[in-house]
């Protein structure tokens, strides 16, 4: 139980529910555009960097391989799994399932990193290389979802230039992939220079973030038409089973605690950044606010108070 | 008196993911000179939305243009069987323009 709660008095944790409540209750709180999209930036260099730095001190090991490959297959697998219970459990049709189910087999970044920094305060932080698998899961969850809304239909070559360039040239997955690299590159000795921005501003910048996140999430909610209570209920049931079976997967290639846990808390996260995009691209005739309402209005806040403790759990139990 | 001459003013909500699409069907039609507008929230049949900078998935665009009519005609030919799909709301209007020839 201790991880539960370290969860609910963890600061993170708390300014995200503020931001959820103050968004219920209609406050006219905001945090202005420009900082927020700062913030997003700022954390993604960071746990890119801190990935980075943690590979260059293990080196490339037979658990990365293992838990790249299990990511990436998760990734391409859980749409198939979430397309079938959209279709029959939500009766949402093909191709709202097809969009749907992308954003379940992609990743949550924000989800990631507070996941890892209540993993951190109970000493079970992740192997650093769980930061690549978290930007290898982004991508192939959108060529699942395609594939299963587009069953039996003819693609559009026009579109598909415009797709990839979005899908592999996002700017989280270029600024993951990017500080990843540089952190490698610069090692523990090189980070330690910029480590006062990236590391000791991490908490504090997390928890405003976080309040952020919790408005845009909560205002999400309250303001969207398409969420039906059948979907709502899947947007709990998918991150559920997908996390159990993420840790599960995790436990099985013999990854440690808080890795096996961190892997997931990634299959149970849904993506509302990169994968939202690429969708509209792709398959305009789905809705967004359908697919938003879900990832970002049910399963974040779902993932963040309630799925990173459940899977930290499993994750000791099974361990 | 500076002689003005009549024009359409097509004015386009849509989502920002896809106005590169939009621009790219206008150069088809003829029109190479646009402006793209970020708007910041609204409502619709879909219920209300806002442009969140944090996912950036539900930011929308006001893509603005004049042109003459025969290019807004082929424009708005060629977007009417996408409108209810891309979820785009169109809307043509008459405007008195200087330097008629530009447009």
């Amino acid at each position: 139980m201790d991880i539960v709660i370290a969860t609910l008095s963890s600061p993170v944790i708390l300014f995200f529910i503020l931001g959820l409540a103050a968004a219920f209750a209609r406050s006219d709180l905001t945090i202005p555009e420009a900082v927020a999209k700062g913030l997003s930036i700022y954390l993604m260099i960071a746990i890119g960097m801190k990935g980075g730095v943690a590979v260059s001190k293990s080196g490339f090991t037979p658990d990365l391989a293992a838990a790249a490959a299990a990511g990436v297959a998760l990734s391409f697998a859980l749409p198939y799994l979430a397309f079938g219970l959209l279709t029959r459990f939500g009766r949402i049709d093909r191709v709202n399932a097809g969009a749907v189910a992308a954003h379940y087999g992609s990743v949550s970044v924000v989800t990631f990193v507070t996941a890892v920094e209540i993993l951190d305060r109970q000493g079970l932080g992740p192997a650093g290389y769980m930061v690549a698998v978290l930007a290898l899961m982004e991508t192939p969850a959108i060529i699942s979802g395609l594939l299963l809304a587009r069953r039996g239909e003819r693609g559009d070559g026009d579109r598909a230039g415009g797709l990839w360039h979005e899908v592999l040239l996002n700017a989280s997955v270029v600024l993951l992939i990017g500080s990843f690299v540089i952190g490698f590159a610069a090692g523990a000795e090189g980070f330690a220079a910029t480590a006062p921005l990236f590391d000791g501003l991490f908490r504090g910048l997390l928890c405003l973030f976080l309040l952020d996140m919790g408005l845009v999430a909560g205002r999400r909610l309250i303001e969207t038409r398409a969420l039906t209570a059948r979907a709502a209920a899947l947007a709990i049931l998918i991150p559920l089973v997908n996390g159990a079976i993420g840790t599960l997967t995790g436990s099985a290639i013999g990854l440690d605690t808080g890795s096996a846990a961190a892997l997931g808390i990634l299959a149970a996260s849904a993506s509302y950044i990169a994968v939202p995009a690429a969708m509209r691209l792709a398959l305009p005739k789905a809705d967004p606010g359908l697919s938003l309402a879900m990832s970002l209005g049910v399963t974040f806040p779902f993932n963040i108070i309630a799925g990173i403790p459940l899977f930290t759990m499993l994750a000791q139990r099974i361990g | 008196m500076v002689t003005t001459v009549t024009r359409k003013r097509v004015e386009i909500l849509i989502d920002s993911a896809l106005a590169p699409r939009l621009i790219h069907a206008a150069a088809d039609a003829g029109i190479e000179g646009y402006t793209l507008i970020p708007v910041q929230s609204g409502a619709g049949r879909g219920g209300r939305w806002r442009d969140d900078a944090v996912s950036g998935a539900s930011a929308k665009s006001i893509f603005l243009t004049i042109a003459s009519e025969e290019k807004a005609a082929r424009l708005v030919d060629a977007l009417a069987p996408n409108l209810d799909a891309h979820g785009m709301l169109l809307t043509l209007s008459d405007v008195e323009v200087v330097r008629g020839e530009r447009f």
